[in-house]
């Protein structure tokens, strides 16, 4: 470095590179990339010309985006006859065998219902009067003829209208349009994988669905697919990685999700020049905005029942192949204190849990930093009795108070880790030998005091509590910090620690959002906040996201309550 | 900072904590030991001349939108007097902050830290106040809309709490130290609302600046039923503030709060709710000056003024070499301060620059 | 990234030597908890002031029961701080005084003033407002040694418990050295704190046609046998920070229904039927006491309104409490002898001690208009010429279980 580059590094100003993603609001302009989207032709009927049909199906499904959208196009022979025709279907939704025995092959290869040289019609009474010949001549019917001849499977229906056949090939069927018919065939050719999914291993739930996500990702596409049965819900493929070519799918619902959020996730993706992507962590490490205080900006989970629910508020969901788990962006603080099991309880119990859980947290980020602080400057706050017994119960401890919840957090780390790397059948023999036996010796011994092990023991069963692991990992991080604060300076410490803490929690963005929305209780912001309200008035959707669609239920959802009553007369 | 929108609420958060923050040290007792048992009169009479006056900015602010104290006295006086202006704002405010931090910290000492030197005490702060300084403007509010309502929630618990020791015959005798004292002298009281010198600073931060009058009225009166619970507290428990001078009189109450034998003793915990509060206002104070300097030197990069004035803050709360002299300033100086450059210096700029405009218009016009 | 890490490591070694001091002096394995303080005067002026501390070995579990509860330790100084500091270097421990919960004068120095000492005390960052404050009228030192619980395991639960009683018995007051503070810089009012004492020998005491035994104990010498212990009958009554009275029970109780620091409490008065007989009331305050201060040529002019509810504990052979009109006679009794002793209260509190314990004071500011007109009619020293006019509703309801012999 010489005298130049330092003089002038000193001296002169260069703005420093920082990316600002930030979620802009929903401006009230009508001619915004939003609304243009709206645009598309409601058809309701089938075009008897396929080209027309295969267009319409084209832009519906978004298929030059969609990539598990398969349309095959082919010529039917019928009686010497050759149609157009395509099908549609969605792969990883049917079963391969039955579609290419019974209705490909059938349709597409030569039989004796497809040779046929003569005259369509058939004659089915003829009268002859004064000279003249009446016939009664039954007309060809095409429809008639592939039902009845061509399509040798259980069930087969005709529709006229899109949205019926749309619906079945959302469920898993497939359609099959030919040329001068204005009806589609909906074939049931079902086989997307049932139950060969596992329970969740990581993510418990009380009354929820027992699915979790698998390696494979087509797999995990059509669990999602299998719970929203729409059209919008949009699967993007994205490759990620010059040597491996990881397939991730970017799965949102085009109607709700912010275009400029799937823009922006998407615009990270594709711009990661890395040679290898083998997992979800590594991909959140990649894309979130900011690294610092190693706070979790993105969910990770193996339920595909909590991607559903967060891709209905508005929010995006990654899959990567090869990895058992969904990222959920954006997400911030209050997210990371929720389970799926919220909304499937009762209200009341759900809040209740949510309060356990934000104590939970407090509990392990503070409680040991507390504890330390109390005993080393603070003694007039505990009651003098257990002062007391504080005394006495540390009369034989050699150690210093830090040193012995140093020790001691340290110790319960170690077993924790021991705890996971350990061989099945013994791992929970370790755990109980490790925390019951180790701590009641460590007691005996004198090395540690018996009201620093309920802390301890206190501050784990807390971490526990917390639902998300990348959030408790950092609560259990930073305690030590809050620890290191109250040895030093006691509340001073804990309470400038906290106030830090909160300004670095508070200047957190996930994804333009900012983190500790919602949490100030003063500050509005509808459609969210922790404590969950009563189902049916759960009627808007966070408005931090800034969905497409603010509204996910009428005002009054249970119709069957009050058919005739108005909007505003029920309170 | 300039690009950063803040909302009503978090706008009335910020004002509060300017308001809030002298009321933990020695100021409730300073209004006791000049008004006597008159001081819940002298507030509210105090109050409703803050609220007029405020409504008298709020008008004068109308012609000039989105613009500050230090834009109109730039339209005013041009670069000179905006240099000027700006500097007796960054003084103040760093004065302010530095003499509340001193004044705490000397508390803190005295409570929790006996051997240790003020200045150590002190520092923990000016670390905070680094870290504060480098992160966004919103980032600030959005901190002090989570900890302000902490705070109130706090003065209005000690005063529920403490309600039984209450004696509300300590209201009387009604004119305290006479009419006189009350309404005239104690107009000087009004320095309580030096929080209004947070509204010079607001119309170009706010998202929806047609609620600035709401904003200014709001913070008023939330302000004004703030310093009668903390004085009310003090007044009806305690009749020798009116004798003995304490440091940290809202301190000395919370050691009173007792609910059975179990509950006692919970004043330590206060202090950290207002180790939270002293935090915010340092962060105010330091967020203003830095706006303030960046204003009148056009600096792009304020990186390095985040490490400027906490520094020029610790400078400054070392000055004093005892806590006679801060008590002295606190009492006698500072209120004198706040006067003239809240109410006399800012609304008389407000209305040469009104009667510049409007000369201006009528030429205009013609 | 690095450079944070090592700012942060810096910070933490400045700020650990910078508080390190202050850790050493406060920190849990450094204190020594000081329970009760007691304070005498020598006759050369110095002040020996004695510290009790719990002692470990009663609380675990290896203790033996035959242990005292505590330890006691004696120093003489000039000042309290100078007997703080001299324990310090001979116990090697910081003493800690924010669990200390009582406070100990001497009566004979309570007599001279305490003013200073009380001031000292509340100037001492640890001392806690709540802490009880006891005059004693024998040496502070021996009121402490005496203070064995007798249902307790720690002195300390002993001291938090044993004021308690005052709710209900009204024969002591939870006197506070907050309280003492403030009322000893008020110019509306007059502290008052415990009486306290041991109990050397049994009573010397006649009691009259109204008052019985019990009424008339105090402190050092009520009619309670058993084990040598400390007792706490009665009030100190100060002017400023000298004592200049005592209270006895009933007085006492008088003085807690005034102020309404009572939740109820038991009489024992002449039957109305048979005088011979003595009957239990325990009454109940139903409302605070109302207040009306007038002026008079210059003299104060106080009405009080007391209503109270009872009922009759004891039973007798022949009692009937099933008549209205028996009822109401008891109600009329139990008036007279609330009035009597609660009159007798005042008078002695305003012409005796010229001592303003209760706190009228206060209700009289309604009646200034600014606080120099009412440092100019002085209050304090007016009033010993006070009038009362007391006014007692007392409405017994029932008898307790039975009603009817």
């Amino acid at each position: 470095m010489n005298f130049k580059n330092i003089l002038s590094s000193l001296f002169t100003y260069t703005p420093k590179e920082t990316y600002n993603f930030i979620l802009l609001e929903k401006s009230n302009s009508k001619t915004s990339i939003n609304h243009s989207e709206e645009n598309i032709l409601n058809t309701k009927k089938i075009f008897p010309t396929v080209s027309i049909n295969l267009e319409y199906v084209k832009s519906k499904y978004n298929s030059m985006i969609n990539s598990d959208i398969v349309i095959r196009e082919f010529i039917i022979n019928v009686r010497g006859k050759q149609y157009s025709a395509f099908l549609l279907y969605i792969d990883g939704m049917i079963n391969t065998d039955i579609m290419n025995r019974f209705v490909i092959e059938p349709l597409m290869l030569r039989n004796k219902s497809n040779l046929f040289d003569g005259n369509h019609d058939r004659i089915i009474s003829e009268a002859v009067a004064n000279n003249i010949t009446v016939r009664k001549v039954k007309k060809f019917n095409l429809p008639e003829y592939i039902m009845n001849c061509l399509m040798p499977q259980n069930t087969v229906k005709q529709y006229s209208e899109f949205e019926k056949i749309f619906n079945d090939v959302n469920s898993g069927n497939c359609a099959l349009f030919i040329d001068t018919l204005d009806v589609a065939f909906d074939i049931e050719v079902k086989g997307f994988e049932k139950r060969g999914v596992e329970k969740p291993q990581n993510e418990i739930v009380v009354k929820g669905a027992h699915e979790a996500f698998v390696e494979n990702i087509r797999t995990n596409t059509s669990l999602l697919r299998r719970s929203v049965h729409n059209e919008n819900l949009i699967m993007e493929n994205i490759e990620i990685g010059k040597i491996t070519k990881t397939n991730c799918a970017l799965c949102y619902i085009k109607n709700l999700a912010n275009s400029d959020l799937v823009g922006e996730i998407r615009y990270r993706l594709n711009n990661l020049q890395i040679d290898s992507m083998l997992s979800g962590g590594q991909l959140e490490q990649l894309i979130v905005d900011s690294n610092f205080l190693s706070m979790p900006q993105i969910i990770s989970t193996e339920r595909p029942d909590k991607c559903t629910s967060y891709l209905l508020d508005g929010r995006i969901v990654i899959l990567i192949n090869g990895v058992p788990y969904g990222l959920i962006i954006p997400a911030i603080l209050t997210d990371f204190l929720s389970s799926p099991d919220d909304k499937n309880m009762n209200t009341s119990f759900s809040n209740f849990i949510k309060f356990i859980r934000i104590l939970a947290a407090g509990i392990t980020l503070l409680l040991p930093g507390i504890y330390v602080a109390i005993c080393s400057f603070h003694q007039e706050l505990l009651p003098t009795d257990l002062l007391y017994s504080i005394i006495v119960s540390r009369e034989n401890v050699p150690f210093p108070v830090i040193l012995e919840i140093l020790l001691l957090e340290i110790s319960f780390e170690l077993i924790r880790e021991a705890g996971l790397r350990v061989p099945s059948p013994i791992g929970p023999t370790i755990s109980i030998v490790g925390a019951l036996v180790l701590g009641q010796a460590a007691v005996s011994a004198g090395i540690v005091s018996p009201i620093l092990i309920i802390v301890v023991a206190i501050t784990g069963i807390a971490s526990f509590a917390v639902p998300d692991y990348s959030y408790s990992f950092h609560l259990r991080l930073y305690r030590f910090i809050f620890i290191f604060l109250g040895y030093c300076c006691g509340f001073l410490g804990i309470g400038l620690g906290l106030f830090v803490y909160i300004s670095l929690l508070c200047n957190t963005n996930s994804f333009g959002i900012p983190y500790t929305s919602g949490i100030s209780p003063f500050v509005y912001t509808p459609g969210h906040s922790y404590f969950l309200k009563p189902i049916w008035k759960r009627d808007l959707r966070s408005n931090y996201l800034n969905p497409k669609k603010e509204r996910r239920q009428e005002k009054i959802a249970m119709k069957w309550k009050y058919p005739f009553s108005k909007e505003d007369d029920i309170k | 900072m300039t690009n950063t929108k803040i909302s009503s609420i978090e706008a009335i958060m910020l004002i509060l904590t300017i308001f809030v923050s002298h009321t933990i040290v020695s100021l409730p007792q300073n209004w006791i030991s000049n008004q006597k048992s008159a001081i819940i009169l002298n507030l509210i009479y105090v109050g409703i001349i803050a609220m007029l006056l405020v409504y008298v900015i709020y008008r004068l602010f109308k012609n000039f939108s989105s613009l500050d104290i230090v834009d109109i006295s730039e339209y005013l006086g041009g670069k000179t007097l905006k240099n000027i202006i700006g500097g007796i704002f960054i003084g103040y405010f760093t004065i302010s902050a530095s003499i509340l931090l001193r004044e705490f910290c000397e508390s803190l000492r005295v409570i929790f830290f006996p051997m240790t030197d003020v200045i150590y005490i002190i520092i923990p702060f000016v670390i905070a106040m680094f870290i504060n300084n480098s992160v966004s403007f919103g980032s600030n509010v959005k901190t002090i809309s989570i900890v302000l309502p902490l705070v109130l929630f706090s003065i209005v618990f000690l005063f529920f709490a403490n309600f039984e020791n209450f004696s509300f015959e300590r209201m009387f005798p009604i004119l305290g130290k006479g009419f006189f004292n009350t309404f005239i002298l104690g107009l000087g009281n009004i320095t309580a609302f030096g929080g209004i010198s947070c509204i010079y600073f607001l119309p170009p931060f706010l998202k929806e600046p047609k609620e600035f009058k709401k904003i200014c009225l709001t913070s008023i009166i939330i302000g004004l039923l703030y310093f009668i619970f903390c004085v009310s507290t003090i007044l009806f428990m305690f009749s020798f503030f009116t004798e003995a001078d304490e440091k940290l009189p809202l301190y000395f109450a919370a050691r009173h709060i007792e609910f059975g034998v179990f509950f006692q003793r919970y004043e330590s915990l206060f202090m950290l709710i207002w180790i939270l509060e002293i935090s915010c206002y340092l962060m105010v104070a330091n967020r203003f000056s830095m706006n303030v300097f960046q204003k009148m030197t056009n600096l792009k990069n304020t990186k390095y003024l985040a490490f400027i004035f906490p520094i020029i803050i610790f400078g400054i709360s070392l000055i004093p070499k005892n806590y006679a002299i801060i008590r002295f300033f606190e009492a006698q100086i500072y209120s004198y301060l706040i006067l003239f450059i809240v109410f006399i210096l800012s609304i008389g700029i407000l209305i040469f620059a009104n009667l510049k405009k409007k000369k201006e218009r009528e030429l205009n016009a013609s | 990234m690095r450079l944070k890490i090592l700012a942060c490591v810096i910070i933490f070694v400045i700020l650990t030597v910078a508080f390190s001091t202050s850790y050493t002096t406060v920190n849990i394995d450094n204190i020594a908890v000081v329970v009760a303080m007691g304070i005498d005067l020598n006759t050369d002026g110095t002040l020996k002031v004695c510290f009790q501390f719990t002692n470990p070995s009663s609380i675990s579990e290896n203790g033996s029961s035959e242990q005292s509860s505590s330890i006691i330790k004696t120093v003489t100084s000039t000042s309290i701080n100078s007997a703080i500091n001299v324990m310090n270097s001979n116990i090697g421990k910081e003493l800690s005084l924010s669990h200390c919960k009582l406070v100990v004068f001497f009566e004979d120095m309570a007599k001279k003033g305490i003013t200073n000492e009380i001031y000292t005390l509340i100037n001492n960052a640890q001392i806690r407002p709540s802490t009880n404050i006891v005059i004693s009228k024998c040496p502070a030192e021996y009121y402490i040694s005496n203070s064995e619980p007798l249902l307790e395991n720690l002195i300390s639960k002993y001291y938090e418990l044993f004021l308690n009683s005052s709710q209900y018995s009204g024969y002591t007051c939870n006197a506070t050295i907050g309280d003492f503070f403030d009322k000893m810089l008020c110019n509306s009012c007059t502290p008052y704190a415990i009486l306290g004492g041991i109990n050397f020998q049994l009573p010397n005491n006649t009691n009259d046609a109204f008052t019985t035994i019990e009424a008339n104990s105090i402190s050092n010498s009520s009619n309670l046998g058993g084990k040598t212990s400390s007792e706490n009958i009665g009030l100190a009554v100060f002017n400023k920070g000298s004592m200049v009275g005592e209270l006895n029970a009933i007085e006492t109780l008088s003085f807690m229904c005034i102020t309404d620091q009572i939740n109820g409490f038991l009489i024992t008065m002449p039957d109305p039927y048979n005088e011979e007989n003595y009957i239990d009331v325990y009454l109940t305050p139903t409302r605070k006491t109302k207040f009306d201060v007038s002026f008079v040529n210059g003299s104060p002019f106080i009405k009080l309104d007391c209503n109270f509810k009872g009922q009759i504990y004891s039973m007798t052979s022949e009692s009937n409490y099933l008549k209205p009109e028996v009822l109401e006679d008891v109600s009329n009794a139990c008036n007279n002898y609330m009035k009597y002793i609660i009159t007798e209260f005042l008078y002695k509190s305003a012409k005796e001690f010229n001592a303003d314990i209760v706190g009228i004071g206060t209700h009289s500011l309604k009646s200034f208009l600014t606080f120099d007109e009412y440092a100019d009619y002085n209050w304090l020293e007016n009033y010993k010429n006070s009038f009362f006019d007391v006014n007692i509703d007392v409405n017994v309801k029932s008898a307790s279980l039975l009603s009817n012999s």
